[in-house]
């Protein structure tokens, strides 16, 4: 087998755990790099009153997990504001799949992260984040809160925890798995 | 300003050869599977003439590593790494890994991936 990388997308709202659970299950402390956006490309963001800005940095966390000698597996936590879809694209394209965290006490913030592997038929799991321990509210719930597919995988978890992580991980690429055609 | 010393490791403040000039003004990649999490790895190969910048990628590259690494260690934004590696990679300097994108549904790649990370 050739070196391979395998990439996996941490998504969710904005404050929803995506650099924990990155953390969590990486090998080496997670790392950041940048994207510099120029003016052309903010054109979508609201410059008033910073009319002198002229670039916008995009920050990107991102861990990895080496599965043998051959397969790494890079897991990317989204970048937490919305309009940096062209970076979702990217790190969307080739993706096993995606974990969408969920805050329970803001649902809406994942909306758009569901909404976008959604569109493009990107395997993904929901991961509900228990910040306090405790969920108030019940699997049927948040599945219709959030307009889940029957077939989407929803599961509770800490993102803290490298266990709960990790379950997390075995559960997408599971159902990745199964969402491929049955082999000839 | 007595205090205002220079003490000569500043990287930008170094700088003799901007960027642009060092990758020749090219913008984007011109392998466009380049993606962030594409590894390479340093071939044998003399680096005496080599710009600084690019030896300084070449250091971090005797085993694997992703671009987004290679960025994040020396600070660069990414599509810049992208073209630096783009241009080594042109040269022969570095060697390429599988791009993710050429993974998408591969089932011996997922079935090998639930296993390792079961095993974690």
């Amino acid at each position: 087998m050739r070196r391979t990388s395998v990439k996996v997308v941490v998504a969710g709202g904005f404050g929803t755990g995506k650099t924990t659970l990155v953390g969590s299950v990486s090998e080496i402390p997670p790392l950041t790099t940048e994207e510099v956006l120029t003016e052309a490309s903010v054109g979508v963001d609201d410059l008033d009153g910073i009319e002198t800005k002229t670039s916008t940095t995009v920050a990107l966390d991102f861990g990895r997990i080496t599965i043998n000698s051959d397969v790494v597996l890079y897991l990317f936590g989204t970048p937490g504001q919305d309009r940096f879809w062209f970076m979702w694209d990217e790190l969307a394209q080739g993706a096993v799949g995606a974990i969408v965290l969920v805050d329970t006490r803001r649902l809406s913030t994942s909306f758009a992260a569901i909404d976008f592997f959604e569109r493009r038929g990107i395997p993904f799991v929901a991961a509900v984040n228990m910040f306090y321990g405790e969920c108030p509210y019940e699997e049927i719930e948040i599945r219709e809160a959030l307009k889940l597919k029957p077939g989407i995988p929803l599961l509770w978890c800490d993102a803290r925890d490298r266990a709960s992580g990790k379950a997390a991980l075995v559960t997408l690429v599971e159902h990745a798995l199964a969402q491929l055609p049955a082999p000839v | 300003m007595t205090d205002d010393v220079w003490y000569g490791d500043d990287d930008d403040a170094g700088r003799l050869v901007p960027l642009y000039v060092l990758v020749n003004g090219r913008t984007t990649p011109r392998n466009t599977g380049l993606d962030l999490a594409t590894q390479v790895i340093a071939l044998p190969a003399d680096t005496f003439t080599l710009e600084p910048e690019y030896t300084r990628i070449l250091d971090r590259c005797g085993d694997w590593i992703s671009i987004a690494e290679i960025a994040a260690y020396l600070d660069r934004p990414l599509t810049v790494t992208k073209v630096l590696v783009d241009i080594l990679l042109e040269r022969r300097y570095l060697a390429i890994g599988q791009p993710a994108q050429h993974t998408i549904g591969d089932r011996l790649l997922l079935e090998t991936l639930l296993e390792g990370l079961q095993k974690l």
